[in-house]
């Protein structure tokens, strides 16, 4: 177990007619025991990071550290390192009990009988003792998915990394296997790098998440910071599902946000916050935070056309259309609007989420009531 | 589904029979003049299908006792096991490289080692004698031998590069890595022994085309004692006044049975092989 740090860490692939640049100076500081989760759209440099971390990809530029020590150019073998792979990559001629011991037998000088142990253990806490025997030919993806991670424990090795290793799973596996390896990191409490495409895996998962975009770092946080504080549109964006809504809006003289359709008085407070000069602005508010409201005050709400209502179970999605662009509301089962209807929606001031329409950076996040959250993990 | 009608399983029948004839009389035809003496086997009265009276094994017993079968076996085997070897040594490396390496040249090089699969031989035959004569290899079996492998290598490297890079998933040399093989290691420990249908399929190839090969054979020997068998036919055939069809077509018989056995021998490993080749 130890701290991984990156130290402005680039990867830049040259070709003779073009340069790529798959991560921009990337810093983080991960310590001891984290589980980090480390996510974003395709192609934003995560995997490529991932394997900068194991050393499968070289670093163009920058440190990588572990325990404080320099990685860059130690071989995979040599950085203590246990990586579980989206193909699970087991070895297709070896059994599963083969499999897990490989590693031991190759890099460490333990005795049949330990490498024997470890693997008696690690194959218990992945609950495939009784598949010890078969060949990965003969196994589901989920059994495979227990073996590769378990290949990987009995490593003991300081980090895990995780390269999307759920992602070849049906859905309910992937979230009964979310809260085992969830488990696991409780019970072993090692460093853990996990890279997914999905959100949720990592608003679950994570101690922290670090968001990346084109190779660039777009927020490290807990869950709650990036939920509640998304530092950009893009944050906002992609954390949160159905995704936040985006209106562009007029601030007026008086101090209301409007748009076409939409009409809503800041309180002053918040008022103050905002740079004099500027008027234009993006909106942002969650579905999870709209209600349809016929009784709202005119000036604390909009009003939208019902396109699909989708029914969820637990809740109704619907989309709306705001002038033309696609709104989202989550609201109870029971309200259930016919398409076509013109509804009135309305939310409160510590849910509105104000970005800078040139940069997109977030500029002020809702201003509670009264004080909700008292501290911020 | 083509066969799900009676009709069109009955023409699906007699499309595969008609080819079946096609594509295997000219065998039985083969193994037919090969019992006939040789007055038989040209004459009218014999038949298509023979009568029993009319077999014999006296060609079999002529190939035997006027040509020196025993020699001309014993080269052909020599040369065809050697060249397999050199070219499946060589191109299993080679391959390995084409398919996971990225070094300058690369594509260039692999096209033009591969392009030569396509080649007209008989335009080379010339300047290879000549090479070949500069190194004191004509009429030996070394030379034939290293004529033959390098014949054979281009259909190898293509086979394998192929395995390689689809039959062989990256990750697996990736987790090799990370359990403590550096990269030749992974290769010759993980790899490699993951690769055995394929690299047997490509043997097998290769002494097929070895063994069946007579333009370099003939181009590079002159001498009876570094002939081959399938040079030797040609001078069976060629060298007597009188066609003698039936020893002709018992020779044949006899030089395609190593192959035959062969194949059938290793037919387990050649069908997954092909299956994971391709």
């Amino acid at each position: 177990m130890a701290s991984l740090e990156l130290d402005n860490v680039t990867k830049v692939y040259e070709s003779k007619s073009e340069m790529i640049v798959a991560v921009e100076e990337l810093n983080l500081d991960i310590q001891d025991g984290e589980f980090i989760v480390v996510v974003g759209p395709s192609g934003c440099g995560k995997s490529t990071t991932l394997r900068m971390i194991a050393g499968l990809e070289t670093v163009t530029d920058g440190e990588i550290r572990i325990g404080g020590e320099r990685i860059n150019e130690a071989a995979p073998k040599d950085r203590d390192i246990a990586m579980v792979f989206q193909s699970y990559a087991l070895y297709p001629h070896k059994s599963v009990r083969q499999n897990m011991a490989y590693g031991l037998q190759l890099s460490t000088e333990l005795t049949d009988d330990e490498i024997s142990a470890r693997v008696e253990t690690a194959a218990e806490m992945m609950g495939i003792t009784d598949i010890l025997e078969k060949k990965p030919g003969a196994l589901s993806g989920g059994q495979q998915q227990r073996v590769a991670t378990g290949r990987a424990i009995v490593r003991e090795p300081e980090v895990y990394l995780f390269d999307e290793p759920l992602s070849n799973l049906d859905a309910k596996l992937r979230k009964h296997m979310r809260t085992e390896l969830a488990r696991i990191h409780q019970e072993l409490e090692t460093t853990t790098v996990y890279v997914t495409h999905d959100q949720e895996e990592a608003m679950t998962m994570a101690d922290r998440i670090v968001i990346l975009r084109s190779g660039e770092l777009q927020q490290v946080g807990s869950p709650k910071e990036v939920y509640h504080k998304p530092e950009n549109r893009f944050v906002a964006d992609f954390i949160g599902s159905p995704s936040m809504n985006f209106v562009d809006v007029n601030l007026s003289e008086a101090g209301v946000l409007e748009a076409e359709s939409l009409s809503f008085e800041l309180k002053e407070s918040v008022n103050e916050m905002l740079s004099p000069g500027q008027s234009k602005y993006i909106l942002g508010v969650r579905p999870e935070d709209i209600t349809i409201d016929e009784d709202a005050s005119v000036n604390k709400s909009l009003t939208a056309i019902v396109d699909v209502v989708e029914i969820v179970g637990s809740d109704n999605f619907i989309y709306l259309d705001l002038a033309g662009e696609e709104f989202r509301v989550r609201v109870d089962s029971h309200i259930e609007p016919t398409a076509g209807d013109e509804v009135r929606l309305t939310f409160s001031d510590d849910s509105i989420h104000l970005f800078d329409v040139r940069t997109g950076e977030a500029i002020i996040h809702g201003v509670p009531q009264q004080p909700k959250m008292t501290s911020l993990d | 589904m083509l066969n799900d009608n009676r009709r069109d399983r009955a023409l699906l029948y007699i499309g595969i029979i008609l080819f079946g004839l096609f594509a295997l009389v000219p065998y039985y035809w083969v193994i037919r003049t090969s019992l006939l003496t040789n007055i038989a086997a040209i004459s009218l009265e014999t038949g298509f299908i023979p009568s029993l009276a009319d077999l014999t094994l006296v060609s079999y017993q002529q190939v035997w006792d006027r040509f020196s079968f025993i020699l001309y076996f014993r080269n052909s085997f020599i040369v065809a096991l050697g060249a397999t070897v050199i070219s499946v040594i060589f191109a299993v490396p080679g391959a390995y490289a084409f398919a996971r390496l990225d070094f300058p040249g690369r594509q260039l090089l692999f096209y033009t080692a591969v392009f030569t699969i396509m080649f007209p031989w008989i335009v080379l035959t010339i300047p290879v004698y000549e090479v070949f004569y500069l190194f004191d290899l004509i009429n030996t079996l070394t030379g034939v031998t290293i004529g033959l492998s390098i014949f054979v290598l281009p259909q190898n490297i293509w086979l394998l590069q192929g395995f390689f890079r689809q039959g062989i998933p990256q990750k697996i040399e990736e987790a090799a890595l990370i359990d403590g093989h550096n990269e030749l290691t992974a290769f010759l420990r993980i790899v490699l022994p993951l690769s055995l249908p394929a690299v047997a399929a490509a043997a097998l190839f290769s002494f097929l085309v070895a063994w069946n090969n007579f333009l370099w054979v003939f181009v590079l020997t002159s001498d009876e004692s570094s002939r081959t068998a399938t040079v030797a036919i040609y001078y069976i055939l060629g060298s007597d006044v009188l066609r003698e069809w039936n020893i002709l077509m018992a020779s044949l018989m006899l030089l395609v049975l190593p192959p035959i056995i062969l194949y059938g021998l290793s037919r387990r490993y050649v069908g997954t092989g092909l299956g994971a080749a391709s």
